[in-house]
């Protein structure tokens, strides 16, 4: 876009690049190269770069001493769980709304658009004691169940613009080969959806994967946490001062968004922008 | 639901059609029914139920609600401290969502523009968005750590401070803390908006400013800014939406603190809610952020829908 052959083009260009560079990437890399320090190098008022004597230490502490494994686990279960049920939920919401015509069908859209603007703090003061009167209180399927909260509207939405696209002439002509509508939606439509699929199941992932406000309500017991909780209230007791075991913990807890996402961001980055952008 | 292959008899082959068709969109409706059911049980309702809650009086001591009318209105209308956690909010929804609308633009500008290992950079500039609220928290209270944070370290290597800045034990302190984590996060996905945007740019528009003899300056002023102005709109208004829910950076990074200096209204609701057990109250705080963030809301579903 850009014409950078003149050299004070050049320099505006990458300065303002290695400027901004710094501020997104530096942090990173300070928790990488903190979390491989030993304790004496930690703490020093002006720290060096690179940790001058290697130690995986912290990353033994964070996975020994914390109850990171379990936390990993009690995540993967009730963001991957919470994911799938969204994703379900929205697609078949989406494709209904988008192709079938019946009364009221908009207005419903609507209304399931406009909650994207209720305060999730707000909701949970009725959803507490929801989820108390049927026992879930404390138990991953009423954390599941919760996040529903944080995807559905938009995920119903970003499968909405999808299947929009999707030319009509499809259907008819599969319901015209006689095939029924549940045939023609599992064995047609869902194949072709699948990049669409997978944008707003890993959007409800990492919702749910970031999320701490309602696991952090929610749960109470220890051996139910998830990666959120679990880190700060392991890290706001009594080693809250251990950066080491504290970066860590956290690149670990990190990993699987990570690597989630470096497979799929191609589909998802597509996905999310797909209906903010036409105009 | 299906078409019946039998040969046509008795009513009048439109009639079927129709008929068939009525069938057909029960069905659709019937696939909606779930996320609906959904819908209505963990959202609508326990938005509802807040509303009403919200003219109660209900604790923990008096869990039976009392009706007082307005006067949780008024409370929070005169109590100093809730108005300053709606002030607070106003202002880190508003200096947050600028400042990474205009970071998170410069950024896509650059990594529009090809150059070598473009790919790579975009990847891994979307990192801070995905890493875990906890996580990303962690990390800032160690960068501005006061006494061995690498923050101040840098700074007073430069010389542009002469003694450790306590950045997250002093009010506006905590509040810049906040506000950088909090665009740190996002600058990635206002960056994804962007791209977007820019993609659809089209290139012969592009060359014919050029051919006009129009600087790199005079291009991004009159042909790539004004083709992202819907972009940006969406970006505003999702970005203020974000920030005003946002709650776990700031919770973990500060919890409120110090002074209540970084009381935004979301740890409001959830103190009032619980660790003071006033539900009444805590419903009358997200009613009053629920009005305060609907109008920017609507104009954004609004814009959606024409589309």
């Amino acid at each position: 876009m850009f014409d950078l052959r003149s050299p004070l083009a050049k320099l505006i260009f990458f300065g303002t690049m290695a400027v901004m560079a710094l501020f997104l990437f530096f942090p990173i890399f300070w928790m990488i190269s903190t979390s491989l320090k030993s304790e004496g190098e930690i703490f020093v008022r002006i720290p060096t770069l690179l940790p001058q004597d290697w130690t995986l230490k912290n990353y033994i502490n964070a996975l020994t001493r914390d109850d990171i494994g379990v936390y990993l686990k009690n995540s993967l279960i009730t963001a991957g769980s919470g994911a799938i049920l969204t994703t379900a939920l929205a697609t078949y919401a989406a494709f209904s709304f988008a192709k079938y015509r019946y009364r009221g069908r908009m207005p419903m859209m609507y209304l399931m658009l406009s909650a994207q603007m209720f305060p999730f703090a707000v909701l949970l003061i009725s959803l507490y004691p929801l989820l108390q009167s049927f026992g879930l209180l404390n138990t991953h399927l009423g954390l599941i169940i919760s996040y529903i909260v944080f995807a559905l509207p938009s995920a119903t939405y970003m499968m909405y613009s999808y299947f929009a696209n999707l030319p009509s002439d499809l259907i008819e002509a599969a319901r015209a080969d006689g095939a029924g509508d549940l045939t023609i939606i599992h064995k047609i439509i869902l194949p072709l959806a699948i990049p669409g699929l997978v944008t707003v199941g890993l959007y409800a992932f990492m919702w749910a994967w970031n999320d701490l406000l309602y696991a952090l309500t929610l749960i109470s017991s220890k051996e139910l946490r998830t990666i959120g909780p679990g880190l700060l209230l392991t890290h706001l007791g009594e080693s809250r001062n251990d950066w080491g075991a504290a970066m860590a913990a956290s690149l670990v807890g990190s990993v699987p968004v990570i690597v989630a996402f470096s497979i799929l961001q191609r589909f998802f980055i597509q996905g999310l922008t797909a209906g903010a952008v036409k105009s | 639901m299906t078409t019946p292959a039998a040969a046509p008899i008795g009513p009048s082959r439109a009639r079927r059609r129709a008929l068939l068709k009525r069938a057909e969109n029960r069905f659709g409706f019937l696939l909606a029914v779930p996320a609906l059911i959904a819908f209505c049980v963990v959202i609508l309702y326990p938005f509802l139920q807040a509303i009403w809650l919200s003219f109660y009086r209900v604790t923990i001591f008096a869990p039976e609600p009392k009706w007082v009318g307005f006067n949780n209105f008024i409370t929070f209308l005169t109590d100093p401290s809730q108005l300053q956690a709606w002030g607070t909010t106003v202002m880190f929804v508003v200096v947050t969502t600028s400042v990474t609308f205009v970071l998170g633009l410069v950024w896509a500008l650059l990594m529009d523009q090809s150059f070598r290992g473009r790919a790579i950079v975009r990847s891994a500039s979307l990192l801070p968005w995905v890493l875990p609220s906890t996580v990303t928290a962690f990390l800032w209270t160690w960068l501005l750590n006061a006494q061995y944070g690498v923050l101040n370290a840098f700074l007073l290597q430069l010389g542009i401070i002469d003694e450790p800045v306590a950045w997250l034990s002093t009010p506006s302190g905590a509040m810049a803390g906040i506000v950088i984590a909090k665009t740190w996060l996002s600058i990635p996905l206002f960056m994804a908006f962007f791209l977007a945007g820019l993609q659809s740019l089209s290139r012969d528009q592009l060359e014919a400013a050029r051919v006009d003899g129009a600087t790199n300056f005079q291009a991004l002023i009159h042909v790539v800014l004004p083709h992202l102005k819907h972009t940006m709109m969406v970006v505003l208004v999702l970005g203020a939406m974000g920030n005003l829910q946002q709650f776990d950076v700031i919770y973990a990074m500060t919890g409120g603190g110090p002074v209540g200096a970084t009381n935004v209204l979301s740890i409001e609701v959830y103190r009032q809610a619980f660790q003071n057990w006033n539900l009444g109250m805590a419903a009358t705080v997200g009613v009053m952020w629920f009005l305060t963030i609907a109008p920017p809301a609507f104009i954004y579903l609004r814009s959606l829908f024409k589309n």
